[in-house]
C-alpha cells in the first residue's frame, strides 16, 4: 500500500542477531517494513520464527549480550532508533511507543496496585502531579471498560481475571497517548469471548486515537479482524507481505498457503487438514537456500541451493519464493 | 476436496445401544478452607455441578466452554482420577466408581488420557523408550523381547522412527511430545481416549498434524474420544456431537451439525460468534458479552449465565433452567430458547469466502505434497 506520507515506522534489513554457545542464531536476518500513521501491521508466523525478537529489537530490550545488533535500521518518525542512546530510549519507550506483552502477569508487578503502576508510567512521560495521573488512570481503566474502576484502581494484579489483566496492560500502554503500540500475541493466552472484547477494544481506541499498531500473532484469524497490511515471517525472513486483503485473496507463498490450510474452517468440512511437515529450522542450523525448503512440497536443486528474494508483485505485495504462484509450479 | 482413503471409513465399530461411557448426575465441589491451623471449610468450588452425556462407541465427543468452566476436572473424574462428590460414570458398562483398587487398575487399560502440555506431562529423566515401556510393564501387555518390540510399533504409529526411543522428552518439540504422550496412551489398547486439549499449546501447522494423527489412529482402532478443547473451529473439524459448558454445567449438547447451524443457547450463540475467522470481508463488532465469567466459589442463582446473558429476564434470576430435550438428540438448559433468534454473527462467520486463487493453490499444494510422500515411501521400501 503505497502512501504519499512518510511512514511513521520504516524498518529497513534489520539484522538481530544472538551469540550463544551453540553457534550464531540469527534471530532476525534482514527485514523490512513499514508502519503507516493511524495503520495496523500485523506480522504473523509460528512460534520461533522472530517475532517477538522484531518487537523487542525496536523497543531496544533484547538483551546484549547475548543479542547483537548485526545491522539495519528502525526509523521511527525519520529518526533512527539503533543510533539513540540509553536515556532516550527510555524516554520514547512507554512515551511515543509503548508494548502489550502476551502474558499480563508477567508484565505487571505483582507487589504494587495496577493503579501505582498506571500512575507511575503517566508521570514518567507526560507533566502531572499524582493526584491528576490517578484521575487519569481512572478515566484510562474505564476507557478500556473495567468496571467501577475508581474501586479497581487499588486492586493488585493477581485479584484481577486475564481479560482484565490484559486490558489494564492496554490501559497502562496507552496512557501517554503513543503514536506506535507494538501488541505481541495481546490475546493469545484469553478465552474466546474475552479475546473478542479484547480485539473490539483495541479497534475502538485505535479509530479513536489514531494511534498505529503492530500485532504481532500466530494466529490468521485475529490477522483478520484487525491488521490492515500483514507480514508473514519465517525462520527470521519475511517471506510474504501484502494487504490483509491481498494476503487472503491470493496468497502466494507455500508456507502462507501451508498455514492458511492448517486451520480448520468453519464452513467447510474437510476430512483432513492440510498440514505443513515437520518444524520451524532452529536458527542455528538455518537450511542453505531458501529457508523453507525443507518443508516446502515444492523445492527443487535451485531452491535449496539459492536463497529467493523478497519481489514485488504488485503494488505493496510481495513474495520470497522461486515458484510463486503455484499453479504454474504444480 | 480430496477425500482422504485412512480416515473416510472411520466410526465403523459404532454402537449406538451400548455408550462406551456414560455419565449421570455428575458433580464435583472442591472444599475451599480457611485458616491454617484449625482449617475449616468456609465453601466449595463447584467444577461439576450435576451433569450428564453419553459417548458413543468410536464416536468424539467435544467439550467445550471457558477457561475455569469444569472441563479437565469432567474428564479426569470419567477416569476417576478424581473421586467425585456425587454421580454415576460408566466405562464400558461398568460402574467405575464401584470398582475397588486393583478393579480399577485394570480398567485403566481401557481408558487412558492425553494432556494439553506435553512438556509437563512427561518425566524428564526417562528416556522415551522407558516412556512407553511404562505402561506395557504396569498392565502387563507385554513382557522381553516384546516389549522393545512393542515400543517401536507404537513410535510408527504416531509418525516417530525407532530411533528415538533412545532419546529423552527433551530432545523433542512440542509437536513430537504430543505424539509421545499419545503413544503412551495407546500402548494399553484402550477403548476410550480422554484427550485434554491435546493441541491447544501447538503451532497450527503442528496442530493439524496432531488432529490428523488423532482422526487416522481413530478410524483404525475404532477408539472413543472425550475431545476437551476451546478452540471450535478445532472442535468442529474432529467432533460428531459437541457439549458446551458454562460454570459446572452443560448448557448445550447437540450434534455438531445442529450445533453449529442452529444453536439455541445463548451462550452457544455468544461463542460462535466470538471466533476470529481467517477472513477479513467478515464484519466486525459482533454483539459479544460482556464481561468475565463469575466465580464458580458462588456461581450466580438461577441461571448461572445471567449475569452475562442478553436475553436475561425477572425468571431467569430465580429459577434455574431445566437441561431438557429441546429436539431429538438436542439438549439444553434455557428458559427461552424458543424464543430466541439465532444472531447474524454467528452465520456471518461461517460464511466466509475462500478465494479460487487460494483454493488453487492449495490444491497445487497438496498433491504436491501427496507426491512427495509417495516417492518417499517407495525410496524407503
Ligand atoms: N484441586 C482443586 N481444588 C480446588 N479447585 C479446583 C481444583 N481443580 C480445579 N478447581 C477449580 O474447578 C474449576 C474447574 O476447573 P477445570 O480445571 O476443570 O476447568 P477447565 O474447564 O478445564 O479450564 P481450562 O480451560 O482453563 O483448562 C475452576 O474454578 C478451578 O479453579
Ligand atoms: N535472549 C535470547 N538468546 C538466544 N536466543 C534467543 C533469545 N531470544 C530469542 N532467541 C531465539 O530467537 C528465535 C526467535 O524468537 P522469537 O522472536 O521469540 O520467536 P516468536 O516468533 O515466537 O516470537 C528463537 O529461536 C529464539 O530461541
Ligand atoms: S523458493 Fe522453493 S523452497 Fe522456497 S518456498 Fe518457494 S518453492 Fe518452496
Ligand atoms: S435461561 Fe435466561 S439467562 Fe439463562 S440463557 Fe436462557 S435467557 Fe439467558
Ligand atoms: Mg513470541
Ligand atoms: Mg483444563
Amino acid at each position: 500500500m503505497a502512501e504519499a506520507a512518510a511512514p511513521l515506522l520504516d524498518v529497513r534489513d534489520l539484522k538481530t542477531h544472538f551469540k550463544t554457545e551453540g553457534g550464531l542464531f540469527r534471530a532476525v536476518d534482514g527485514i523490512s517494513f513499514q508502519v503507516h500513521r493511524g495503520r495496523t501491521l500485523g506480522i504473523v508466523g509460528e512460534s520461533g520464527c522472530g517475532k517477538s525478537v522484531t518487537s523487542l529489537s525496536i523497543m531496544g530490550l533484547v538483551p546484549q549480550p547475548p543479542g547483537i545488533r548485526a545491522g539495519g535500521e528502525i526509523l521511527f518518525e525519520g529518526e533512527d532508533l539503533l543510533k539513540k542512546r540509553p536515556a532516550e530510549l527510555r524516554r520514547i519507550r512507554g512515551g511515543e511507543i509503548s508494548m502489550i506483552f502476551q502474558e499480563p502477569m508477567t508484565s505487571l508487578n505483582p507487589v504494587f496496585t495496577v493503579g501505582d503502576q498506571i500512575t507511575e508510567a503517566i508521570t514518567a512521560h507526560l507533566p502531572l502531579g499524582a493526584a491528576a495521573a490517578r484521575e487519569r488512570a481512572i478515566a484510562m481503566l474505564r476507557r478500556v471498560r473495567i468496571p467501577s474502576p475508581e474501586r479497581r484502581i487499588d486492586d493488585y494484579p493477581h485479584q484481577m481475571s486475564g481479560g482484565m489483566r490484559q486490558r489494564v496492560m492496554i490501559a497502562m500502554a496507552l496512557a501517554c497517548e503513543p503514536k506506535l503500540l507494538i501488541a505481541d500475541e495481546p490475546t493469545t493466552a484469553l478465552d474466546v469471548t474475552i479475546q473478542a472484547q479484547i480485539l473490539d477494544l483495541m479497534r475502538t481506541l485505535r479509530d479513536e486515537t489514531g494511534t498505529s499498531i503492530i500485532l504481532i500473532t500466530h494466529d490468521l484469524g485475529v490477522i483478520a479482524e484487525l491488521a490492515d497490511e500483514v507480514v508473514v515471517m519465517y525462520a527470521g525472513k519475511i517471506v510474504e507481505s501484502a494487504s490483509v486483503k491481498a494476503l487472503f485473496a491470493d496468497p502466494q507463498h507455500p508456507y502462507t498457503i501451508g498455514l492458511m490450510g492448517s486451520i480448520p474452517k468453519l464452513d467447510e468440512q474437510r476430512t483432513r487438514l492440510a498440514s505443513i511437515e515437520g518444524t520451524v529450522p532452529p536458527p542455528f542450523a538455518l537450511p542453505e537456500g531458501c529457508r523453507f525448503n525443507p518443508r516446502c512440497p515444492f523445492a527443487d536443486d535451485r531452491c535449496r541451493r539459492e536463497q529467493p528474494p523478497l519481489r514485488t508483485l504488485r503494488d505493496g505485495h510481495a513474495v520470497a519464493c522461486w515458484k510463486a504462484p503455484l499453479e504454474e509450479a504444480a | 476436496m480430496a477425500s482422504d482413503p485412512i480416515t473416510a471409513p472411520a466410526y465403523t465399530g459404532k454402537d449406538p445401544s451400548r455408550p462406551i461411557l456414560k455419565v449421570e448426575g455428575l458433580v464435583k465441589h472442591f472444599p475451599v478452607t480457611s485458616g491454617i491451623i484449625m482449617s475449616k471449610q468456609v465453601g466449595a468450588v463447584k467444577a461439576v455441578d450435576d451433569i450428564s452425556f453419553e459417548l458413543r462407541r468410536g464416536e468424539t465427543l467435544a467439550l467445550v466452554g471457558e477457561s475455569g468452566c469444569g472441563k479437565s476436572t469432567t474428564g479426569r473424574l470419567v477416569l476417576r482420577l478424581l473421586e467425585r462428590t456425587a454421580g454415576r460414570v460408566e466405562v464400558d458398562g461398568e460402574d467405575i466408581f464401584g470398582l475397588d483398587r486393583q478393579a480399577l487398575r485394570r480398567k485403566r487399560r481401557d481408558m487412558q488420557i492425553i494432556f494439553q502440555d506435553p512438556y509437563a506431562s512427561l518425566n524428564p529423566r526417562m528416556t522415551v523408550g522407558d516412556v512407553l515401556a511404562e505402561p506395557l510393564r504396569v498392565h502387563r501387555v507385554a513382557s522381553g523381547a516384546a516389549i522393545q518390540a512393542r515400543v517401536e510399533e507404537l513410535l510408527g504409529v504416531v509418525g516417530l522412527a525407532p530411533y528415538h526411543a533412545q532419546r529423552y522428552p527433551h530432545e523433542f518439540s512440542g509437536g513430537q511430545r504430543q505424539r509421545i504422550g499419545i503413544a503412551r496412551a495407546l500402548a494399553v489398547n484402550p477403548k476410550l481416549i480422554v484427550c485434554d486439549e491435546p493441541v491447544s499449546a501447538l503451532d497450527v501447522s503442528i496442530q493439524a498434524q496432531v488432529v490428523n494423527l488423532l482422526q487416522d489412529l481413530q478410524a483404525k482402532y475404532g477408539l472413543s474420544y472425550l475431545f476437551i478443547a476451546h478452540d471450535l473451529a478445532v472442535v468442529k473439524h474432529i467432533s460428531d456431537r459437541v457439549a458446551v459448558m458454562y460454570l459446572g454445567k452443560i448448557v448445550e449438547l447437540a450434534d455438531k451439525g445442529t450445533l453449529y447451524a442452529n444453536p439455541r443457547h445463548p451462550y452457544t450463540q455468544a461463542l460462535l460468534s466470538a471466533i476470529p475467522v481467517a477472513d477479513p470481508e467478515v464484519p466486525h463488532g459482533r454483539g459479544i458479552i460482556q464481561g468475565d465469567v463469575p466465580s464458580p466459589l458462588n456461581p450466580p442463582p438461577g441461571c448461572r449465565f445471567h449475569t452475562r446473558c442478553p436475553h436475561a429476564r425477572e425468571r431467569c434470576k430465580i429459577e434455574e433452567p431445566a437441561f431438557r430435550e429441546f429436539a431429538p438428540g438436542h439438549q439444553l438448559a434455557c428458559h427461552f430458547a424458543e424464543e430466541i433468534a439465532i444472531p447474524d454473527t454467528v452465520r456471518a462467520r461461517q460464511a466466509t469466502q475462500i478465494s479460487d486463487a487460494y483454493r488453487r493453490r492449495l490444491a497445487a499444494y497438496e498433491s504436491q505434497q501427496q507426491r512427495r510422500r509417495t516417492a518417499a515411501e517407495e525410496t524407503t521400501a
